[in-house]
């Protein structure tokens, strides 16, 4: 009989932590949504933190990225196509430009939102004489249908304004500051289904600390949490599988391979946190003749006013770090709520402000 | 938007196959999994329109579960 929720809750509760402070760390959306809407935190002891981390790529999308798909859009002839959660991403445009492609849809521009790779496609099919340009942003989860869609011949005239990220050079670059915040990790369940669970492995053998893959029920995440401490507790560290349901070591061979025939991986620029290294996909040379930023140079770029920066006033950056929890955000609540959002970890349904907002925290924490 | 759900397959046609999950059918892509064989009844997790791996059938229908507690959810955007 696999345990409960209330059955994990209560080995952890039995655990000897006495008052011992454990920051855990995850960096899934889907994990940050059921650990919020399952009220984990109430429920544990106090001195256990669970800080949702790097988990959103939409959050860490470049606004400069974000800019120039703009700029895209507003060509004549471009049709534009993003995830829907792309489209009130806000970027620091100068006064009466779009600030969001929503924004820039209003004006006329054409673009539409998308759930799935295979749509882009589709559009570029259904509209031959026009240019359909897919602004692709996305983990490893997301990336792996994008390369499976542009290895499947689509039409000439679909681009790929590319944005995609891997999500554990992040946590690495956390680990190798002087500030990681964490004390285990809660890997991400699905970017390992892909993935394969020992690209986490890192973590325990370069860096000491414990981790487990999870899936995202409260049951798997309790499972990985009280994993992580009991490893922390015994000081043996050892990556371990919560999920074993759907992840393997190795993780589905032929979308890694996918992947691999079509992007390779260089540094990238993450929105708030900057350039970390081998982290961002970039399309194949035999793939040119799909890459937007081949055919459509970027928009100068250097005299825009806070280029590449969140919203003035917007601590999104500190968010995505896990360096400071949502709500004590200057904007959370006041300034900046799921109908007027400023940040992107707003906007986006995995963004950390949006998931606690729809949880029910509605008040900024007071100072 | 790492998010997958769980879909039985109804019927396959080269690398696209009708899938169905609680009444709701979606044409979903097969290409991330062409090495693994694959019939109608089999469940996969899909995720934009994707499958990325195939899943037993119980393990569908407890991932159901937790997708009907999570959109029943209060506050649920």
């Amino acid at each position: 009989m696999p345990r409960s929720a209330q059955d994990w809750l209560d080995l952890i509760r039995a655990l000897p932590l006495e008052g011992r402070r454990v920051r855990v760390m995850n960096v899934c959306g889907g994990h940050e949504r059921s650990i919020a809407q399952a009220g984990l935190r109430g429920a544990l002891p106090s001195s256990i933190e669970l800080i949702p981390g790097p988990g959103c790529p939409v959050c860490v999308c470049p606004e400069e990225d974000v800019y120039e798909a703009i700029q895209l859009a507003l060509r004549e002839n471009v049709l534009l196509t993003a995830f829907g959660d792309m489209l009130r991403v806000p970027v620091n445009a100068p006064k009466g430009e779009p600030r969001s492609l929503e924004q820039a849809k209003a004006r006329g521009a054409d673009i539409r939102p998308i759930a799935s790779p295979m749509e882009a496609a589709a559009l570029a099919r259904a509209n031959p004489q026009r240019t359909v340009v897919f602004f692709a942003a996305g983990f490893e989860t997301t990336m792996a249908p994008v390369a499976a869609m542009v290895l499947e011949a689509p039409p000439p005239n679909l681009l790929l304004l590319l944005s995609g990220r891997l999500t554990w050079p992040a946590v690495a670059m956390l680990l190798n500051s002087d500030r990681p915040g964490f004390d285990a990790l809660v890997a991400p369940g699905h970017v390992a289904t892909v993935m394969g669970a020992n690209e986490w492995r890192f973590i325990v053998e370069d860096h000491g600390l414990p981790a487990a893959v999870a899936g995202f029920s409260p049951q798997s995440l309790l499972a990985a949490l009280y994993s992580v401490l009991r490893q922390l507790l015994e000081r043996h560290p050892f990556l371990d599988n919560c999920y074993p349901e759907l992840v393997t070591p190795a993780g589905n061979a032929t979308a890694r391979r996918l992947l691999d025939q079509a992007f390779t991986v260089d540094e990238a620029n993450w929105r708030g946190v900057g350039v970390i290294p081998a982290s961002g996909f970039t399309l194949r040379p035999h793939l040119a003749a799909h890459d937007a930023r081949l055919r459509y140079p970027s928009p100068a770029d250097a005299q825009r006013k806070r280029a590449g920066q969140m919203p003035p006033g917007c601590d999104c950056a500190q968010v995505v770090l896990g360096r400071i929890y949502p709500d004590e955000c200057r904007l959370y609540g006041r300034a900046c709520r799921p109908d007027a959002p400023i940040g992107p970890c707003m906007v986006s349904d995995e963004g950390a402000c949006r998931i606690w907002w729809a949880s029910g925290v509605r008040t900024p924490r007071a100072a | 938007m790492c998010l997958g759900i769980p879909m039985e397959i109804l019927d396959i046609n080269g690398y696209i196959a009708r899938c169905g999950a609680r009444g709701v059918e979606r044409e979903v892509n097969l290409f991330l999994l062409q090495e693994t064989p694959l019939k109608p009844g089999d469940h996969v997790i899909v995720h934009v329109g994707y499958a990325l791996q195939k899943i037993s059938p119980e393990e569908a229908r407890s991932a159901w579960e937790l997708f009907d507690q999570m959109l029943d959810a209060p506050g649920h955007a």
